[in-house]
């Protein structure tokens, strides 16, 4: 590869190319040329950077400036500037909420900062479409290492000792899922990645699929060394149609390299890769229904056991495993398992993914070493709460998870804590909530989910979820009563543990958690007919501060404008009332309200 | 006109399981026909040695039928084949000795067809009556050579 | 062997099986909804559920899944199953309000009303997917399906449309726990039971009462296996595996020295009398198919219903249809006087409706015969004497609107009348068979001129015929009713023992004499049935007497006038002729 003096790196995530990635890397590339710089310094894309929340941006190498929310318009300054006059553009560099000043570096940035990437080890550094790139980064050494040095039961030690554990959210551990699927009878075995990804604001796996789609095909090929695996799906989400380009274009390469298909690396062990669209439904990532969907069926789970290590895609043992688990492969044995072991907690090893999502500063996607406190990532990575607002609570599990509330901030994150606090590592959501959160409203967001993902297949869940949102939505409404509570904590535990999948049983986890630390919330809303958010509208009563409305907006009449009841009334330069009888409580007028006239209570 | 009053001398050889039980049915079913024919009760048609034929024409038989079973349907299997084969090389030879050859008939009736041995006969009779009288001596056997 | 504990007893059981399957070895009763010995666990109602205990917690599974391991201590009736039962039970009343098994589950809970709101009360589906799982993994017709997720699934097919896949098997039906499937025709009438696969009248079924053998047999037409190629439920179940599939219909030679021929008669096709309206106007059927109709394992369970359901007010049995007849069939049927009369009885004994009988004469000739005719008319049969001429559904007066009128010359006043009826039933004529021509030939008979087998003699030979050894039994010899076939066969039967281990021969057969023969062995080539065989030492042919049938093919043959027949001899045959012409 001929040196260049500097290389741009261009993020091409989803999130950056949704806000004009391409554009801007279009820009540069004509700007560099423009100046004569095209044989000094090169653009190149990248897979997702995890900092979404600031794309498009851009970071130059060698130095590691971090350029963010680039437009084609900052593009000729910029590069004349820094590239062609070596002046970094500080108005284009990341501020912290709080300082004044901006931190040039890409690692001297709080979000970056406390990372630890092994799954993401290659994310904005390499170019996902081509296996050179991530071949000079170590690529496939892990793979050779396995093929070449080490025995199928030594691979299944390897991942053993590292104590790695399904990152797909159960936290299964891994070497004694592979060791059971070897075991099994059966000579035909198949793996299976699990890129169904469906926790709503949850884009880990999406963002390894594109940013390193060879991290997921190399383990995956140890993968079925390991286990005798001859075929391999990638179970992929319909709505990821990068992350599926970049892998097919990964498939083609690594079979050009003879890194996959028949006799690898000449050792006489053959295996291959398809991909397959998944069918658009959140249950469809829970591994039976997976199957299902697999093997062209309706996509609904079924009954375990057997579980699918005995009894999987058309009845064959089969190994399923997450994206981020298969991606942690390589690094394990090509570093080994001591190392890997040495991070992280007791019973939680390595390091996890979030997406970190809500009311926080900084959101975006960071890998953090396992038993990292929730304070850390709140205040160190999130970098606080905007607006200096209130840390409330923060979900994390996606819609199967569970609220932890402000007073456990100093929890360490690792599976065993977080089911503690009743609530689950999951997939790795984490969103965050500060004081103006309702948490009723936020049980019953997540349950307006969950119910309507229900696949219906068993009864607590198909009707049990949907009356729990009944009586949720009854709260919000102000119209429940204190049996309500009774039967909503009741039901919750028979939907938990009867239900027949995963989905059920977690279902039930946002409205226990919540009503566990949240309770006088839920009381207010039944007793004093309150939202002490004032989130839930219909609890709300609008009123106009007469004063204000005529001294501040000389009644302006916006207000009575807005409203689609017709509810508000009166004149120009006058008061204007709203007549309770009329109101529906929808905030219309709050929301225009310009003087801070309109008063919620 | 002249009417035809001669009154031909028939014999009919009858197989036994067809055509017999046929005539028999014609009769008790009382249906009329000519008289003249006078059945000969046999096994089979194939049991009708030729030399019977012969013999009927020396002794003044105007004519000679053989009534048998229809074909496929014979009680010995085959002997209506037999019949029939015996049938056209006696035709020839009656030819040969200036018979006319239809003084000599074959024909298929089952114990069913009463009604078919009464045609039958009447037609033979009616055919026969028209032949006139089988003159073995002057008759065309001898202008024939 | 796996040792448990269920409810506190210390059990050793198999492995494999799982916790409902002991459990209801001892006799325990754990409710289940979508469990069914048949079908594979699908664990969807929860209602199974039990407490399985481990050291450090316990856990609810479904038992009718979970398969038992060794130490399990299990509890079926622990407060915390029971409490998820009863929430799971009100649930579902909420579900399916109408449905009978949950009203029932719960009550015997003692649960009376849920919790939760009833959307429609009369709603019964509980989604247990019994209908799908046996459309789609055991009938394998692939038809019903779910549609929707959640709250809203449903069972449906392939886009809510009738489906061509359907084989009308009724298993959806058969199976659904809660009668929330019904199997209709396209008119919206309910299909009877009987009129389906899985009705009394399965696919594998004893074909009627008094068949012989007494064992079912596989009805390939209606059978879901030869349909779709799945189901063999009956070899499932089959304990001692007896069923096979795969057989197929094989052809059997035995030898036997005799046959009676019984291969009774048709009735005449009256789709070739338009005058009756036959294939043509709904509710005339032909009196066969009203035994159909009247017997209790026919298609109505033996209730005498019309076309569309109703029951008939007005019948009339229309006697010699095709017999006595110058332009069909010249003879009397003999039996249909007497049938038409007992089918009046059952009408009259199962529905309110008038009989009509329209008849030429009325021939009961039998023992009792004439009494039953008397019976008749004091039940109130209407009898008129005049041949049905025509049977119309055009209506002159009101009366005969949407009824069948039955135009007929009533002989008695003289006076053509119309009779408005709703069924009428046409008695046919009694004719031979199609195929017997060809069984006549395969058995060397000959029939009497209206088609039927001949018999040897009407009086002296009524059973046996011209074949030896074969005989003839009921109405392939004739048309005649049930005493008179019975009484034939039982002569046929006794004819055939009669044979014995003797073989009589008649005496007439065929002989060579041998001092003319002169072995040139033309009479061997002609025998047909090969009696004739060349005696070496003396170099002529001989006969063997009990092998030659006299046909005196042979005879004929010899050139030699060597051959001569028994009772035909040359010389008698000469003689006759000579006195014929004498
Ligand atoms: C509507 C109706 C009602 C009647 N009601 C009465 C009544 O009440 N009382 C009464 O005494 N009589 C009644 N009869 C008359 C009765 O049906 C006959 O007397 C009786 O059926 C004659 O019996 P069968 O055994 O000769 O012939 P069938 O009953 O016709 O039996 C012949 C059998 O031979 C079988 N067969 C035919 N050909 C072959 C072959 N080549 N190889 C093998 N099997 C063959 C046929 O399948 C059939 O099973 C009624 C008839 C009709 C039409
Ligand atoms: C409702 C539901 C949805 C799930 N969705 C996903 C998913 O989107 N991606 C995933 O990897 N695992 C998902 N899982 C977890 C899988 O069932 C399975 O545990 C996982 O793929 C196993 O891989 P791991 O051992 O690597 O975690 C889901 C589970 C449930 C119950
Ligand atoms: S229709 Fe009946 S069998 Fe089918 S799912 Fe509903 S209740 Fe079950
Ligand atoms: S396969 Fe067996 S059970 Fe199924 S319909 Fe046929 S006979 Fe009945
Ligand atoms: S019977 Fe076990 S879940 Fe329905």
């Amino acid at each position: 590869m001929k040196p260049y003096r500097a290389e741009l790196m261009v993020c091409a995530g989803t999130g950056c190319v949704s806000n004009g990635a391409f554009q801007v890397k279009d820009a540069l590339e004509n700007e560099i040329k423009e100046r004569g710089l095209e044989n000094e310094v090169r653009v190149v894309t990248t897979g997702c950077n995890g900092f979404c929340g600031v794309g498009p941006l851009l970071v130059v190498h060698p130095d590691g400036i971090f350029y963010q929310l680039l437009t084609t318009k900052d593009i000729p300054y910029l590069v004349e500037e820094h590239f062609l006059k070596g002046r970094p553009v500080q108005r284009l560099m990341y501020t912290p909420p709080e300082d004044k000043l901006p931190v040039p570096k890409m690692s001297e940035i709080e979000f970056f900062k406390h990372q630890m990437l092994i799954a993401l080890r290659n994310r904005g550094i390499i170019d996902p479409e081509n296996i050179e790139e991530y071949i000079a980064r170590d690529g496939y050494t892990g793979l050779a290492k396995a093929l070449n040095g080490m025995t199928p039961e030594e691979i299944i030690q390897t991942v053993k000792d590292s104590k790695l554990r399904g990152r797909g959210g159960a936290g299964f551990q891994t070497g004694v899922k592979w060791e059971l699927t070897r075991k099994a009878k059966e000579k035909t075995k198949y793996i299976v990645c699990n890129a169904d990804e469906g926790d709503p604001g949850a884009y880990m796996d999406r963002s390894i699929l594109e940013s390193d789609p060879h991290s997921i095909l190399e383990g995956m090929i140890i993968g079925a060394r390991a286990i005798g695996a001859q075929q391999g799906f990638i179970y992929i989400r319909h709505e990821y149609p990068l992350a599926m380009k970049r892998l097919l274009i990964a498939i083609d390469q690594a079979k050009e390299y003879g890194l996959l298909g028949d006799n690898i690396f000449d050792t006489g062990f053959s295996f291959d890769i398809q991909v397959h669209r998944g069918a658009g439904a959140f249950v469809c990532g829970e591994e039976t229904a997976l199957l299902s969907a697999l093997e062209g069926q309706r996509g609904e789970p079924r009954p375990r056991p057997p579980y699918p290590v005995e009894h999987g895609l058309s009845g064959y043992p089969t190994n399923i495993n997450n994206v981020e688990t298969w991606a942690n492969i390589p690094v394990i044995i090509s570093r080994g398992a001591k190392w890997y072991a040495e991070i992280g907690t007791e019973n939680s090893k390595g390091t996890k993914v979030f997406s970190l999502v809500g009311k926080i500063n900084n959101t975006g996607l960071v890998e953090v070493p396992m038993g990292i406190k929730l304070r850390d990532i709140i205040y160190g990575i999130g970098g606080g709460i905007p607006d200096g607002k209130k840390f409330k609570a923060v979900q994390t599990g996606g819609p199967s998870g569970g609220c932890i509330p402000d007073s456990l901030i100093d929890l360490p994150i690792d599976y065993e804590s977080l089911k503690e606090a009743g609530s689950m590592m999951g997939s790795g959501g984490m969103v965050v909530m500060d004081e103006d959160t309702c948490m009723v409203d936020v049980a019953r967001y997540f349950l307006t989910f969950t119910c309507d993902e229900s696949c219906g297949k068993c009864s607590p869940c198909r009707d049990g979820t949907k009356y729990l949102l009944d009586i949720l939505t009854r709260i919000t409404e102000g119209k429940g009563n204190m049996e309500d509570l009774d039967l909503l904590e009741g039901l919750s535990k028979v939907v938990k543990e009867t239900a027949l999948c995963g989905l059920g049983q977690t279902a039930p986890n946002p409205i226990l958690t919540t009503m566990k630390y949240f309770r006088d919330e839920y009381e207010s809303h039944i007793k004093d007919k309150k939202c002490p958010a004032k989130v839930c509208r219909q609890l709300n009563i609008y009123t106009i501060d007469e004063e204000r409305c005529v001294t501040e907006g000389h009644g302006c009449g916006v207000c009575m404008r807005e409203c689609p009841e017709k509810a508000i009334t009166g004149e120009k330069k006058k008061a204007h009332k709203i007549n309770q009888e009329i109101c529906v409580k929808c905030g219309a007028c709050y929301d225009v309200c310009r003087f801070g006239a309109v008063i919620v209570e | 006109m002249e009417t035809n009053t001669f009154e031909p001398k028939i014999v009919g050889f009858l197989c036994r399981w067809c055509t017999y039980q046929g005539a028999d049915l014609a009769g008790t079913s009382r249906m009329e026909y000519p008289p003249n024919l006078i059945p000969v009760r046999v096994m089979c048609s194939g049991r009708v040695d030729p030399s019977f034929v012969m013999q009927a024409y020396s002794e003044g038989a105007d004519a000679v039928v053989i009534f048998g079973c229809h074909l496929g349907d014979c009680h010995y299997q085959e002997g209506n084949y037999k019949a029939m084969r015996r049938y056209h090389l006696l035709k020839k030879m009656i030819e040969e000795l200036g018979i006319e050859p239809q003084r000599l008939q074959l024909e298929w009736v089952s114990a069913s067809e009463g009604e078919r041995y009464q045609k039958e006969v009447s037609r033979i009779f009616s055919e026969v009556r028209e032949l006139g009288p089988l003159d073995l001596n002057n008759g065309k056997a001898q202008s024939n050579g | 062997m796996i040792n448990i504990t269920l409810n506190g007893k210390k059990l050793s059981v198999e492995e494999g099986m799982t916790i409902l399957q002991v459990a209801q070895q001892e006799r325990i009763d754990i409710p289940t909804l979508c469990y069914h010995p048949l079908l594979e666990p699908y664990a969807a109602c929860r209602m199974c559920v039990v407490e399985v205990k481990g050291d450090s917690k316990s856990e609810l599974k479904t038992s009718c899944n979970t398969k038992v391991q060794e130490g399990m201590v299990i509890e079926t009736d622990s407060e915390r199953t029971l409490n998820a039962r009863r929430l799971n039970i009100e649930l579902l009343m909420a579900r399916a309000p109408a449905a009978k098994v949950i009203q029932e589950m719960a009550a015997q809970m003692g649960i009376e009303k849920t919790p939760f709101p009833i959307e429609n009360p009369e709603a019964k589906c509980i989604l247990c997917g019994m209908c799908v799982r046996v459309c789609e993994d055991v009938v394998g017709a692939h038809v019903l399906t779910f549609e929707e997720r959640g709250f809203e699934r449903k069972v449906t097919t392939a886009f809510n449309m009738p489906s061509e896949k359907c084989i009308e098997c009724g298993a959806c039906a058969y199976f659904c726990p809660t009668e929330a499937i019904r199997v209709e025709d396209f008119r919206g009438r309910e299909v009877l039971h009987s009129e389906l696969t899985l009705g009394p009248t399965t696919a594998i079924r004893i074909p009627f009462m008094q068949s012989t053998p007494n064992v079912p047999f596989i009805d390939k037409d209606n059978c879901i296996h030869f349909k779709t190629d799945k189901c063999k439920l009956c070899e499932m179940v089959c304990e001692p595996e007896a069923i096979n599939h795969d057989v197929e219909d094989t052809f059997k030679e035995i030898e036997v020295g005799s046959a009676v021929l019984a291969t009774g008669y048709e009735l005449l096709d009256c789709s070739n009398m338009p005058q009756y309206g036959y294939g043509r106007l709904d509710n005339v059927i032909t009196s066969l198919e009203f035994e159909h109709l009247c017997h209790a394992s026919g298609p109505t369970g033996g209730k005498i219903l019309l076309k569309d359901g109703r029951e008939p007010k007005g019948v009339a049995i229309l006697h010699c249809i095709g017999s006595r007849d110058e332009n069909y069939m010249k003879y009397c049927s003999r039996v249909c006087c007497m049938y038409a009369m007992k089918m009046a009885h059952l009408v009259h004994e199962k529905v309110d409706a008038e009989v009509y009988e329209f008849y030429i004469d009325i021939r009961a000739f039998g023992k009792g015969y004439e009494e039953f005719y008397n019976r008749m008319q004091k039940e109130g049969t209407h009898f008129i004497r005049g041949k049905a001429a025509e049977v119309t559904n055009a209506a002159l007066i009101p009366e005969e609107e949407n009824k069948l009128i039955v135009r007929a010359e009533d002989t008695t006043v003289n006076m053509i009348r119309r009779i408005p009826v709703d069924l009428v039933i046409l008695c046919p004529a009694i004719v031979a068979r199609k195929d017997s021509e060809k069984i006549m030939k395969l058995f060397g008979l000959c029939s009497t001129p209206d088609g039927f087998f001949k018999e040897q003699h009407p009086k002296l030979g009524p059973v046996s015929t011209d074949a030896d050894g074969i005989f003839l039994a009921g109405a392939c010899q004739g048309p005649k009713d049930i005493p008179d076939t019975v009484a034939q066969g039982a002569g046929a039967a006794g004819a055939v023992m009669s044979l014995g281990d003797e073989v009589a021969i008649e005496p007439i057969f065929s002989a060579i004499d041998e001092e003319i023969c002169v072995g040139c062995k033309i009479c061997i080539g002609v025998c047909p049935y090969d009696a004739i065989s060349y005696v070496e030492d003396k170099k002529i042919s001989s006969i063997e007497e009990t092998l030659c049938k006299g046909c005196g093919a042979c005879v004929a043959a010899c050139p030699s006038g060597a051959a001569d027949q028994n009772c035909f001899t040359n010389s008698q045959i000469e003689a006759e002729v000579s006195g014929a012409l004498f």
